[in-house]
């Protein structure tokens, strides 16, 4: 007999059992929904995560710490040191090594690095404009890598004495518009390092707005900080450390590669030197494990569901088995083989994998379009997918759950072809 | 000349072996056969060193109670069961001595069958009823239609090829499995109790297509029945009674 008409006879014996045949085919097509739905998920929070760090960090930079000691046992008194350290906890609690400035002079002497941008580990007291409110902010260097998305303002390039904040301060600091707080003058408001706290001693910056931009919820680098130049933020820095033990340190640096140099090369010179280098590539690599860890157990939901509706397939195999073992009978004397009757049985199964498969993806695929835009719109982060289905994965599912039905359509298929004949017609 | 002599030998075996096949077509011979159920002291017999032998082309009545052993002597001519001993030779070759899978090669062009309780798809249409022993003998889909609108309308039901078996009367699925017994044309044609589940009116039809068609084809139509009306039609009568053959009557008229 040909595979052909033994396909066709297999699907249409399952279409004379219809309900027991969808049933069965809803079992598998559960596991089917939950793997193509995990599939699209996991590439959707891939492509929106190298999306976000393409966009919020510098492919040429590196950043740079010190070696950390994660390793000494948090129990036991911790060996002294002479790298400065920001510790937390009397010592005894969790503690940040520290680059020095000649940390910062060693990595810029380097081959291929163009400059060094230490993080200003500094705090601002309060920022205010003249006739509003005092709000508590805090301030890092502009990176001209990084992509904001203006409201207002922008354009040109960040000049010394002018800040770019967020939608966020723009309203508390009684702006009625975005555009009207572009030129005005806001005041951020610093404690003088060294000084006795109780009688601090204060000073106010002036700045100008130069920017506003819009305030996103997943970006890696919160926006609502104040951005202000490199130089700004080493007065700042200046004037709130200088006189405190942890003056002339930093937490780490950003190294920006020159154009014609290597960055991989960079990177292990600078860890070579005794440094934690960590480029934009890695942190994603970082992301990424998570992403595909937390998939992999969606994906094993999914595994559990197929797993489940194996068993669900060899029970109606075995009651179809049952139900036609006249059938069989009749076909054996008409002289077809055994291995027919056995693949007719199976292809029964496959046609329920099929369908299954079918059913799943497809529901997956509705309510993922559907859903898409509702959930962009619901964390706000603009036009941008976070269920991305791909069509190759889609069929690799349902191949692959087609293939898990026909291993399950074993057993009751052996029954079928091994089913003496004489035996079958005598049943009544 | 050594070549020649050799090639003309070849002609002679060739044509003497082939008219020696020729001559065996002619029969279906059971030699010796012993079938025997159960295990040392249950031991039955329900064939005991049966031999018979059937030209071709004739109708043969295979008779006695139940449980005398015709349904096991039909399964075992039509090698859906296999004898402990004995041989059944047909088209000159033994074919319990056959590999399955050319048993079921040779009973897919050669051999036909109907039951007692039709055994047709009832949630089938007609149509793939009686496809089905094409399907199993690889007869080309295209050459299909065209044999199986002949079966039909030689049992009348050539208006019922779209309908499924299931709205067909008890009559008409016999007919329908007859139909689907002559589809492929076999040579060889074994029906088990055939009128037993219809009236008498209704298997009067049935058993007029069997023999008609056996006439008219030559066909071998074996049929296992307790009826004597419809024995009395056939050119031969086997008795069988616990396992041994009681007599044969009657040869081909």
């Amino acid at each position: 007999m040909k595979i052909r008409d033994i396909t066709i006879r297999a699907g249409r014996s399952l279409k004379q059992a219809k309900a027991r045949t969808l049933l069965t085919s809803l079992a598998i097509g559960v596991g089917a929904f939950t793997i193509v739905l995990s599939l699209a998920v996991g590439a959707g929070g891939r492509a929106y995560t190298s999306n976000i760090i393409s966009s919020n960090t510098n492919s040429r930079a590196i950043y740079t710490q010190a070696v950390q000691d994660f390793a000494s046992d948090p129990t036991k008194p911790k060996k002294y040191s002479d790298t400065p350290t920001l510790s937390m906890g009397g010592g005894r609690g969790p503690s940040i090594k520290l680059l020095k400035q000649s940390d910062i002079d060693k990595i810029t002497s380097m081959n291929g690095v163009e400059s060094v941008t230490p993080i200003y580990m500094f705090s601002t007291k309060y920022i205010t404009r003249i006739g509003q409110d005092k709000y508590i902010a805090s301030a890092e260097t502009f990176d001209s890598s990084v992509k904001l998305e203006y409201i207002s303002g922008g354009g040109g390039g960040i000049k010394d004495g002018e800040v770019i904040i967020s939608t966020n301060y723009s309203e508390a600091l009684g702006f009625k518009s975005a555009e009207e707080a572009i030129g005005q003058t806001i005041q951020i408001v610093v404690e003088k390092g060294g000084t006795n706290p109780l009688q601090s001693e204060v000073k106010s910056f002036d700045f100008k707005v130069y920017g506003v931009i819009k305030q996103s919820l997943l970006a890696v680098n919160f926006t609502d900080r104040l951005q202000i130049t490199k130089n700004d933020t080493k007065l700042l820095y200046d004037y709130n450390q200088q006189g405190t033990p942890t003056f002339d340190t930093y937490a780490g640096a950003i190294v920006i590669v020159s154009d014609n140099a290597d960055i991989n090369i960079v990177k292990s010179s600078i860890n070579d030197a005794g440094y934690r280098a960590q480029t934009a590539e890695d942190l994603m690599s970082f992301i990424f494990q998570f992403i595909n860890v937390l998939q992999g157990i969606l994906i094993g939901f999914g595994a559990l569901a197929v797993l489940t509706s194996v068993f669900g397939i060899i029970n109606t195999q075995y009651i179809s088995v049952l139900e036609r073992t006249q059938q069989i009978g009749l076909m054996k004397a008409f002289g077809m083989r055994n291995s027919d009757v056995g693949r007719l049985f199976q292809l029964e199964a496959a046609w329920i994998g099929l369908l299954g498969g079918a059913i799943g993806s497809g529901l997956a695929v509705i309510l993922g379009t559907i859903a898409n835009p509702m959930i962009s719109k619901a964390l706000n982060i603009g036009d941008v997918s976070l269920i991305i289905f791909d069509p190759l994965s889609i069929i690799a599912v349902v191949i692959g759950l087609i293939f898990v039905s026909v291993a399950s359509g074993i057993l009751p298929a052996r029954k079928a072809a091994k089913l003496n004949p004489i035996e079958a017609l005598r049943t009544e | 000349m050594a070549v020649h002599l050799v090639v003309v030998a070849a002609a002679v075996v060739a044509a003497v072996g082939k008219s020696f096949v020729w001559y065996y077509r002619l029969m279906i011979e059971v030699k010796r056969v012993t079938k025997t159920y159960g295990k040392k002291d249950n031991v039955f017999k329900a064939l005991d060193d049966v031999s018979f032998a059937i030209p071709n082309g004739a109708s043969v009545a295979i008779l006695g109670k139940s449980g005398s052993g015709k349904s096991t002597l039909m399964h075992v001519m039509s090698s859906l069961d296999k004898p402990e001993s004995g041989e059944v030779i047909i088209d000159g070759k033994n074919i319990l001595a056959l590999s399955q899978k050319e048993v079921d090669r040779f009973r897919s062009r050669a051999m036909s069958f109907i039951f007692q309780s039709f055994f047709i798809q009832a949630n089938e249409s007609c149509y793939d009823n009686v496809s089905l022993p094409l399907e199993i003998a690889d007869v080309h889909p295209s050459r299909r239609r065209a044999k199986i609108e002949l079966a039909l309308s030689a049992v009348e039901l050539t208006d019922k090829i779209k309908s499924r078996a299931h709205d067909l009367s008890g009559g008409q699925k016999q007919r329908l499995a007859v139909a689907r017994a002559i589809v492929n044309s076999p040579d060889y044609l074994f029906a088990d109790e055939p009128t037993g589940n219809l009236d008498s009116i209704t298997g009067g039809v049935i058993e007029d297509l069997l023999f008609d068609y056996n006439k008219k084809h030559g066909i071998t139509l074996i049929i296992v029945t307790h009826d004597p009306d419809i024995a009395n039609r056939c050119d031969m009568q086997i008795h069988i009674k616990d396992g041994k053959i009681e007599s044969v009557e009657g040869s081909r008229k």
